[in-house]
């Protein structure tokens, strides 16, 4: 994000939170208007059963992509920073099997694991604070010095790491609550990972000033890692560990959401085979593309750009569809 | 046709002994006329058993029957015999403590309770005394579950006496307790208690349900009832609370769970048990509630240091020296140099000989356990050291361990966390703290997916609950534990209505008394 937009990266990440909400009302317009579905039921009825299934199964694969995309980066920064000498597929193998364990339990499980590792984010915040007493505001200055145009351009980067909302479409209709409660629990779900993104971003700006960043490949961990408590010498590895059950959990996500779309699309019930199915799927495109920077790029790049189709324009799509439907519904029934 | 109708309601009406619930369904034998041919049907019952005593009465023409080895010869003297004597009544049969049937199945199996049993020729009737002996030992504080302050008396064996001791805590209605007979050849009494009203009765209909369909020829012991009712075998963490004191099965029956009892042990079983209900003992709430928080937040961190510590130290030295601060690092490094072994080995090595000092000591007499203690701990630990084996830390690490995993208060999960360690170790020595976070989350989502009895084991951390975390990781005072915790799915939220209104009292009492003298005070102000 730096790259593109230097130091004014910051904006850049406000103005994509901001695109986003308005993509997460949208969802929320889709959602409401089948509560009884999932996104691969709700495909079948927007887009007729021809097109529906095959935009399904495009999902599906997205979702696939992005999982073996995230093990990829995960497994990237455990070589470089902590097991050097580790084979990929043990790291790979390993997490994948962790959140495979998850995601048998089912949505209930997830749900509760996940809001008792978000107590955890508190210690990340807490070491990032801890860095924050050598910020450098002047850093952020001057304001807009490269241009609206390269602010956009960082947009474009900064909107990536908000990809995960489309869970929201996927699992709105497993979760109890009226519409608005579900709103509302959306916008502040974004509303804070936002600010969370925000202060990470805020921290490593101002620590770095802007020439050093672009050398900086991993600022959160380089900021970290010069800083010392009484006890324990090097703080970055703490975050990793930490962070490791952040991947974990969004692992996991991906994972659920894959095998849901997948019993979906097969009508069958047990979803535990759907799950080492694409488990060992992930494994595989993992272990294919491998730790080398350039193929990584390369296939996040693909990720990428298919992540604007699957997370912006379908959501998009779907809203005037769905409003089209609702009507012809109702014009049914009131006939 | 109204007489008939009235006979009928009054057949129907009339009230019949209750004792604990029989083994339905047994064919019933009716007895003879003939005393020889009844005593002679009992005997083949009992398989000419030679503990089974027969007294002859009344010149051949009575008999009575009865276990001297079950039966009690006062109790038969003053039931039977001293009534007689004393001339209260001319024939056994008057005699009105006495229990009548004709069936003589029932009456091989009221023997079997200890009950003497009185027939004479040419009666179809069977008189039945309860004479049963027992031999109880006093209710002791249990040796695994004691407390500084508070009540010191303890379950026994005998179900009748820890029933016993429940009534006298919970005096109220509400209390019921429900009877049933497991296992088919032992024929145990296993009793569940719970209270009416504020236990989830669906709860209680699955207890029963669960405890019908056991279907063994032995139940000895509540451990045994345990394997056969929990939600998931596969699991290393205890779904049931073991305890042996009736203070603690008397607050989590008001709390709304149901304990399950069975004869001939005094350990009594709890359900549904969450994992932090493990981490409470009766004594923190004997404290002030600051000190009770702090014990509390202890032996929470025990639980982190008991699972966590050797596999964080063996991660450090095997793969992440740099986390040590600078100045410690010299002296660790210099410990670990001389040692051939990788810290990995020597960690499971001082672990596996910790567990074989704890399981020599347990069951020998105190003297000699105490010797054990000493020549493992002490001659093994420093000699170990001293040939170069393992290193002086690692035996500090491990011997923390150890210590942190006993102050968990109870037996069972203090097990579990040991045994949890040994893949922990495995995973730190191969992947470092990544190996670390690895079996942590796989722990956590074990604990997430467990339920006890539909209840999520791992309450009221996941899910979440913020209100329930009063009695977790703190105590919070009594008076603030209004409502009871969720995840007993107690009918009745509300425990305790304010309870501290005079506290309001006296401070209304205080500003009404403070008002006219600030208003005095203003007037001369104002005069001023």
């Amino acid at each position: 994000m730096h790259s593109v937009a230097r130091q004014d990266g910051w904006i850049s990440l406000l103005i994509g939170a901001l695109a986003i909400q308005v993509i997460l009302l949208g969802i929320w317009v889709v959602a409401k208007s089948f509560p009884e579905d999932t996104l691969y039921t709700i495909n079948d009825k927007l887009f007729t059963k021809w097109i529906g299934k095959p935009i399904s199964i495009l999902y599906i694969l997205y979702f696939i992509g992005v999982g073996s995309l995230i093990i990829l980066l995960f497994c990237r920064m455990i070589s470089m920073w902590v097991l050097p000498n580790t084979p990929l597929w043990v790291t790979s193998s390993l997490l994948i099997s962790v959140c495979m364990y998850m995601v048998s339990g089912g949505l209930i499980v997830l749900g509760r694991m996940y809001t008792m590792l978000s107590l955890l984010l508190g210690l990340l915040i807490f070491f990032i604070i801890i860095a924050t007493k050598e910020m450098h505001l002047m850093y952020l200055f001057p304001i807009l010095e490269s241009g609206w145009g390269k602010v956009f351009a960082g947009i474009n980067k900064a909107i990536f790491s908000f990809f995960g909302f489309i869970v929201s479409l996927v699992i709105f209709s497993k979760v109890e609550g009226s519409h608005v409660q579900k709103l509302k629990t959306i916008v502040y779900a974004h509303c804070f990972v936002t600010t969370f993104y925000m202060f990470t971003v805020f921290a490593s700006f101002t620590f770095f000033s802007t020439s050093e960043l672009k050398l900086v490949p991993e600022p959160v961990l380089y900021m970290l890692k010069a800083f010392t408590l009484p006890i324990i010498a090097r703080i970055d590895l703490f975050f990793i560990s930490i962070w490791v059950i952040n991947v974990a959990t969004t692992l996991a996500t991906y994972l659920y959401m894959a095998s849901l779309g997948l019993s979906d699309l097969f009508k069958r019930e047990p979803q535990s085979h759907f799950i080492v199915l694409i488990g060992v799927i992930i494994f595989i495109i993992s272990i294919y593309v491998g730790l080398d920077i350039s193929r990584i790029q390369a296939f996040n790049k693909v990720v990428t750009n298919s992540g604007y189709i699957f997370s912006v324009a379908l959501p998009l799509i779907m809203v005037p569809l769905s409003y089209f439907i609702r009507n012809r519904r109702k014009g049914e029934s009131s006939s | 046709m109204g007489i008939f109708t009235r006979i009928f309601r009054n057949n129907r009406d009339k009230l019949a002994d209750r004792h604990m619930s029989e083994p339905s369904g047994e064919k019933e034998v009716q007895c003879s006329r003939r005393l020889s041919e009844n005593v002679e049907y009992i005997l083949g019952a009992f398989h000419q058993t030679n503990d089974l005593k027969i007294r002859v009465l009344k010149k051949g023409e009575a008999a009575l029957l009865y276990f001297e080895s079950l039966a009690e010869h006062e109790k038969i003297h003053e039931k039977i015999f001293a009534p007689l004597e004393m001339g209260h009544a001319d024939d056994v049969f008057q005699l009105p403590n006495a229990k009548k049937t004709s069936d003589l199945e029932e009456a091989v199996r009221t023997l079997l309770r200890g009950h003497a049993i009185y027939m004479e020729e040419g009666k179809k009737e069977i008189s039945q005394f309860s004479v049963t002996s027992s031999f109880g030992r006093t209710p002791e504080e249990p040796q695994n579950e004691k407390v500084v302050r508070g009540a010191h008396d303890g379950f026994v064996e005998n179900m009748m006496t820890n029933i016993n001791l429940i009534r006298k805590r919970v005096e109220h209605r509400d209390l019921t307790i429900k009877y049933f007979k497991l296992g088919k050849k032992t024929n145990t009494n296993v009793s569940v208690i719970y209270m009416d009203g504020i236990a989830d009765p669906t709860l209680v209909q699955e207890i029963e349900t669960r405890l019908h369909s056991i279907d063994s020829d032995m139940i000895h012991s509540p451990g045994h009832v345990e394997e056969f009712i929990e939600d998931q075998s596969n699991s290393p963490f205890p779904q049931m609370l073991n305890t042996e004191r009736p203070d603690r099965v008397a607050a989590n029956l008001v709390e709304g769970r149901v304990a399950i009892m069975s004869e001939g042990s005094p350990t009594t079983l709890i359900a549904p048990a969450t994992f932090f209900m493990f981490y409470q003992a009766p004594d923190d709430y004997n404290m002030r509630w600051f000190t009770g928080t702090f014990v509390r937040l202890i032996r929470l961190f025990s639980f982190i240091i008991a699972v966590g510590l050797p596999a964080f130290y063996i991660a450090v030295v095997s793969f992440h020296f740099e986390v040590i601060p600078d100045e410690l690092i010299i002296p660790v490094k210099a410990s670990i140099n001389e040692i051939a072994y990788p810290p990995i080995i020597e960690g499971l090595v001082m672990v596996i000989i910790i567990e074989l000092i704890r399981e020599a000591g347990i069951r020998l007499p105190a003297p000699i356990g105490q010797t054990i203690g000493i020549v493992g701990g002490l001659v093994i630990g420093d000699a170990v050291v001293r040939a170069g084996l393992v290193s002086n830390i690692m035996v500090i690490v491990v011997a923390l361990t150890a210590i942190a995993s006993f102050v968990v208060p109870s037996n069972e999960l203090s097990t579990a966390l040991r045994l949890l360690t040994f893949p922990l170790i495995v995973l730190a020595g191969t992947l470092g703290f990544i190996g670390i976070v690895f079996g942590m989350l796989i722990i956590l989502t074990h604990l997430t997916r467990l339920h006890s009895f539909g209840v999520p084991y791992f309450a009221p951390l996941a899910p979440l609950s913020l209100v329930d975390l009063k009695d977790t990781f703190v105590r919070l005072p009594m008076f603030m534990m209004k409502l009871r915790p969720k995840d007993a799915h107690a009918l009745k939220p509300v425990a305790l209505d304010p309870s501290r209104e005079w506290k309001n009292r006296d401070g209304q009492n205080q500003s009404k008394q403070g008002s006219p003298g600030e208003k005095t005070s203003s007037t001369k102000d104002t005069k001023q």
